[in-house]
């Protein structure tokens, strides 16, 4: 199995548009926005860091299961892996640990650029939260990738995976402040597993207490999320 | 156990909604051997080999591969396979993708062996979403080797491999074969069974129409037709040509079957007839299912096993 996992994390450290997508972009978007829209406030870069790791997790969980996996089923390979001794468990677990392990490049990247160039301060305590709460983050996104991987093409599972990143991102407050949304939208973002992330992020980094809600927001979502994948993928998966 | 066939196939039954794609398909492969899965497309052939490899389950009937459930024999990494289209991923080496079938299965055969086997020492650094269709071929065929597998599982192995390619993947498999491991394969060509086979199994329509020496297969493939007109046809004397099996006469419209069709025309041609239109047909996989299951119908069910 570690010889899996170290097979797609060396392929996807190759995958120019993963680099740009999850890497290059959200830090770019960093260095932009805490310079424009913050003005130096380093309140704001720091909150703004938070954002932006949300982004790059939501797309690492995504990316492992995503439309690659639409492509690898198309492709067949997919039947080749199993007819090898990798079992079913072996290549979920596998996936997970991607997802996971994917976010880290990403939010590290993150967190020196807000160190050398925004002089972002937080605690060494904070800066382990942040990592773990990231890491853990991209757990819903795995199972939502795999949903996507499992029930659409390569094409359509490209153009849904871009979708929900970028309306998890808007409708969750992460490029915008949940404060300047309507009323309605403000509900909306509430029950979005992109806003109670970010919210725990910015928690985390402002040295509050993390809030229950938040949790449980995401827990119910991770469960759903993991209940439909593992449904979709016994049925993929089955020997009809 | 050794003892245990390598592959017991009893009464397989197999539909997808209307469309019954093995219908009570039979036969078991005792260790060891080469035995060709031959058929015309829609035979049931793949289906088999998916069942054999427990990516779908039997309607009716019993499977058993290495003397165990076919998804045990997977996970225990004693069976290698080469399914009839799949791809490579993308953002991999050629060796890579070796090399993970290879640990996958407990790193049972060294890397370089391994590519040296099936041809891909050149290639090793190229991405794999690059090789030419027959060079994917050959990381099918190193990843259905990567375990050194006790049986081998290949549908339709050589589809996409020119004649180099075709003599290069045998030769790999004939060692195989030699090491004591046992293969299965389903094709097509008649040739590639006759050839590579120890024994032959024609599957048609979700059975077992035949099963026996490639020789015997390829006798009943040899019937030819031979049709002619001639004045006044004798079909006594026509009968008694060589190879000549049976004739038919309808005015001056001769058909002769024959198993030996090159005997039977320098015969006809030196009888002195003035024969006018003649024509040779047959031949090939469609005559060989044709006369099998000619004869299988002759004998009753218990003839075609």
């Amino acid at each position: 199995m570690t010889a899996f996992l170290g097979f797609e994390l060396r392929r996807t450290a190759r995958d120019v548009r993963f680099l740009f997508f999850l890497i290059a972009f959200p830090v770019l978007l960093y260095l932009i926005e805490s310079g424009t829209a913050g003005r130096g406030d380093p309140h704001f870069a720091t909150r703004f860091l938070a954002s932006m790791g949300v982004w790059s997790v939501m797309g690492a969980g995504m990316w492992a299961s995503g439309p690659q996996l639409c492509r690898e089923r198309g492709s067949g390979w997919i039947r080749q892996l199993r007819v090898t001794p990798l079992s079913d468990g072996a290549w979920l677990a596998t996936k997970l640990a991607q997802g996971c392990l994917m976010a880290v490049p990403g939010v590290v990247l993150l967190g020196v650029t807000a160190v050398l160039k925004e002089h972002v301060h937080v605690s060494a305590g904070a800066w382990a939260a942040l990592l773990v709460l990231f890491v853990a983050g991209a757990v819903p996104f795995v199972f939502a990738g795999l949903i996507i991987g499992l029930r659409l093409d390569a094409q359509t599972g490209q153009v849904a995976q871009m979708m929900v990143l970028i309306v998890m991102a808007f409708l969750g407050g992460i490029f915008l402040p949940l404060s300047i949304m309507p009323d309605a939208l403000r509900d909306v973002a509430r029950a979005l597993p992109s806003y109670r992330l970010a919210s725990t992020g910015w928690d985390i980094v402002d040295g509050h207490a993390l809030r229950l809600d938040n949790a449980a927001v995401l827990v119910a979502w991770t469960a759903v999320l993991a209940v439909a994948a593992v449904w979709l993928w016994r049925r993929e998966s089955s020997t009809g | 156990m050794e003892s245990e066939p390598a592959v017991e196939f009893r009464g397989v039954v197999k539909r997808y909604g209307d469309v019954t794609a093995l219908d009570g398909a039979d036969f078991t492969i005792a260790r060891g051997q080469t035995v060709a899965l031959l058929g015309p497309n829609g035979a049931g052939k793949t289906t088999a080999i998916d069942i054999l490899l427990g990516l779908r389950t039997p309607g009716d009937g019993t499977v058993r591969v290495l003397g165990g459930t076919p998804r045990h024999a997977v996970a225990d990494g004693r069976v290698g396979a080469m399914l009839q289209s799949s791809g490579l991923p993308e953002h991999a080496k050629v060796a890579e993708v070796v090399d993970l079938g290879r640990r996958l299965y407990g790193r049972r055969r060294a890397l370089d062996d391994l590519l040296a086997l099936t041809g891909l020492t050149a290639v090793a650094g190229q991405q794999a979403t690059r090789l030419s269709g027959g060079q994917t071929r050959r990381v099918h065929v190193a990843l259905a080797l990567a375990g050194d597998p006790e049986l081998v599982f290949l549908d339709e192995p050589t589809v996409a491999l020119d004649v180099e390619g075709r003599r290069d993947f045998w030769a790999a498999m004939r060692k195989v074969a030699e090491a004591g491991c046992t293969v299965l394969f389903a094709t097509h060509y008649l040739e590639e069974a006759d050839t590579n086979a120890d024994r032959v199994i024609v599957l048609s329509d979700g059975r077992v129409r035949a099963d026996g020496p490639p020789s015997r297969i390829k006798a009943g493939a040899g019937v030819k037709t031979v049709r002619f007109a001639v004045a006044e046809p004798d079909p006594a004397a026509l009968r008694a040509l060589p190879g000549v099996t049976g004739a038919d006469v309808r005015g001056e419209r001769v058909s002769l079957t024959t198993a030996d069709a090159d005997a039977t025309l320098p015969a006809l041609y030196g009888s002195g007839l003035r024969i006018k239109d003649i024509e040779v047909a047959g031949g090939g996989l469609e005559s060989a299912l044709l006369s099998l299951t000619g004869d299988a119908a002759a004998h009753g069910e218990g003839a075609a096993r």
